[in-house]
């Protein structure tokens, strides 16, 4: 009786996970099966060899910053997270503070401004205007991550080294990033994929197509060409193709990305 | 009695993050205030002092409010949704039956992707003639159910939350898994010893427990409500009509579209305001955690 209640609810269970993943994959299975329509893998190739939007330029592109904005992040968020939990000062917490207000501001409220600004310093179109605004917008989250993290590191541990009259560069150096490991792989995962996913900083800053990210591209593609049977198989390859790094970065990083948004969002 | 000594060092340790984040959107913020507060048409340096005339004039607007309702609509949809059906699934996923880590990667990875691809493939799953979901819903027999959802005024908004859940469910999962994985083992244990049955220790027992999360997720979704931009504007870019119009579409085309920045600047003060309260709620609730 007992068992086969058991058994009964893990029935139930298993009915709302297939349901539910059928509804989560069936618009990537479709996306990919119609990929193919008309042309086959002449589709993935019409995009791969697109003369407007290179690929491969693109996903270079996006690459280069993500990658430059996550190990910059991964860096001023450890400097500074070290010295916001480990160190007195002056202003520490009204500094943090401040850093961490900033954490709810929304890019698009703040757009103009930050278009000139990035205009003024004659960075429209180029890797550096779009690398600059992404950290300025990523670092605060993580910062608080890193702190929190270094937060639960004892402090003994420092006070011996200190002893021992280490310098505050080697203290972080030989003990607080070896000890960083999970957190700074949280952060550089979820800074990498919070910037190639990045669409309006981009809008703003790029304005010629070999400047063009993954998400410019993939609106280039969904806007530019109507939606007959050929382009839509065109449009479905163009989007996989585009998406398929991250998704690789994903599934290899998925527990660090995972555990990442839950540090970003539950602490305070 | 114990006196701190200051690390002077510290400082230096702080700049880079000082420079490269607070300097920059402290700027960015200040000159959207200032900017508010001016006829600035974004492009030209000429700013002239026009005093409240921009807010006087948003706060007359009928276009704002229908932005700022949309907004509201937009978050209830979402959070509340995703939020329910989130909580579902991780309960499910905490029984960690075979294949759930299978799952779970399924239901996060679109947050994995980038909105614009979402957009893109859904845009033609949506298209009204040849889109997947209408000719599916054809195949079983419900035409009246074979709408417009992009280009129906009353269905737009809904179509934009809809895409939204699929993109953000899997957050309110991760979230109230780990908040679940957290929880004592020993409250299920004497439940189940007292006869309770599954339903009932899930609303009785667990969903009080996790309140706090739910909360969290309640103040998350407002402020990403209040950060909603790419998806609106790669769907329907607020159309038809206004229909989906959030504040920060109506922002960006004051901006870009009207060449009327300082009343761009003035709907991002609002914003921004509405965004901050949110945060500070936020780190009470972290804080009370």
């Amino acid at each position: 009786m007992h068992g086969r209640k058991i058994a009964v609810r893990k029935i139930f269970f298993y009915m709302v996970l297939v349901s539910c993943s059928i509804i989560w994959v069936a618009p990537i299975l479709i996306a990919f099966d119609k990929s193919f329509m008309i042309n086959g893998l002449k589709n993935y190739w019409f995009v791969l060899t697109y003369e407007k939007i290179k690929y491969y330029q693109v996903i270079a592109n996006s690459m280069i910053v993500a990658v430059s904005c996550a190990f910059i992040v991964g860096l001023v968020t450890t400097l500074g997270g070290y010295a916001f939990s480990k160190m007195h000062f002056r202003g520490n917490n009204i500094l943090y503070l401040m850093i961490l207000s900033c954490l709810a501001v929304p890019v698009a409220a703040v757009t103009m401004p930050l278009f000139v600004t990035i205009k003024r310093m004659h960075l429209i179109d180029t890797r550096l205007g779009l690398i600059i605004p992404l950290v300025a917008f990523n670092a605060p989250m993580m910062l608080m991550m890193v702190k929190n993290y270094f937060d639960s590191i004892p402090n003994e541990l420092l006070e011996s080294a200190k002893i021992d009259g280490a310098s505050s560069l080697s203290v972080y150096r030989h003990i607080m990033m070896p000890l960083s490991g999970p957190i700074l792989a949280n952060v550089l995962v979820l800074t990498f994929i919070y910037t190639w996913n990045d669409y309006l900083i981009p809008l703003l800053v790029v304005r010629t197509n070999p400047r063009y990210t993954v998400t410019l591209a993939a609106q280039y593609f969904m806007s530019t060409t109507f939606q007959s049977p050929t382009d839509v198989a065109r449009i479905y390859a163009a989007m996989l193709l585009l998406t398929v790094p991250s998704i690789i970065v994903y599934l290899f990083s998925q527990k660090y990305l995972q555990a990442g948004i839950t540090a970003g969002a539950v602490k305070g | 009695m114990k006196k701190l000594k200051t690390d002077k060092v510290a400082y230096v340790y702080i700049l880079p993050i000082t420079i490269c984040s607070l300097a920059f959107i402290y700027y960015c913020i200040f000159f959207t205030v200032y900017s508010s507060f001016t006829d600035w048409n974004g492009m030209s340096s000429q700013m002239n002092f026009i005093g409240l005339n921009n807010y006087t004039k948003l706060f007359q607007d009928k276009t704002f409010y229908i932005a700022l309702k949309n907004n509201v609509i937009f978050f209830f949809g979402t959070v509340f949704v995703q939020a329910v059906l989130g909580f579902f699934l991780a309960v499910i996923l905490k029984e960690k039956l075979p294949g759930t880590n299978v799952f779970k990667t399924i239901y996060f990875m679109p947050i994995a992707m980038a909105t614009s691809v979402i957009t893109g493939i859904f845009r033609i799953l949506l298209n009204p003639t040849t889109g997947a979901i209408n000719t599916f819903f054809r195949a079983i027999g419900l035409k009246a159910l074979a709408l417009s959802w992009l280009g129906n005024p009353r269905l737009s908004l809904f179509s934009v939350i809809c895409v939204n859940i699929f993109q953000w469910m899997g957050f309110s999962m991760i979230i109230y898994y780990a908040a679940l994985m957290a929880l004592p083992e020993d409250v299920y244990e004497s439940a189940k010893m007292e006869g309770a049955g599954f339903w009932r220790v899930l609303v009785s027992i667990t969903f009080p427990m996790v309140k706090n999360t739910t909360s969290l997720l309640i103040v998350l979704g407002i402020v990403g409500s209040l950060k909603t931009f790419d998806i609106v504007k790669l769907l329907t870019n607020g159309g038809p009509g206004r229909s989906s119009t959030v504040l920060n579409t109506y922002l960006y085309e004051k901006a870009f579209t009207n060449f009327a920045a300082g009343e761009a600047a003035s709907i991002g003060i609002c914003i921004l305001a509405l965004a901050m309260l949110m945060s500070l709620i936020q780190l009470k609730i972290g804080k009370d955690k």
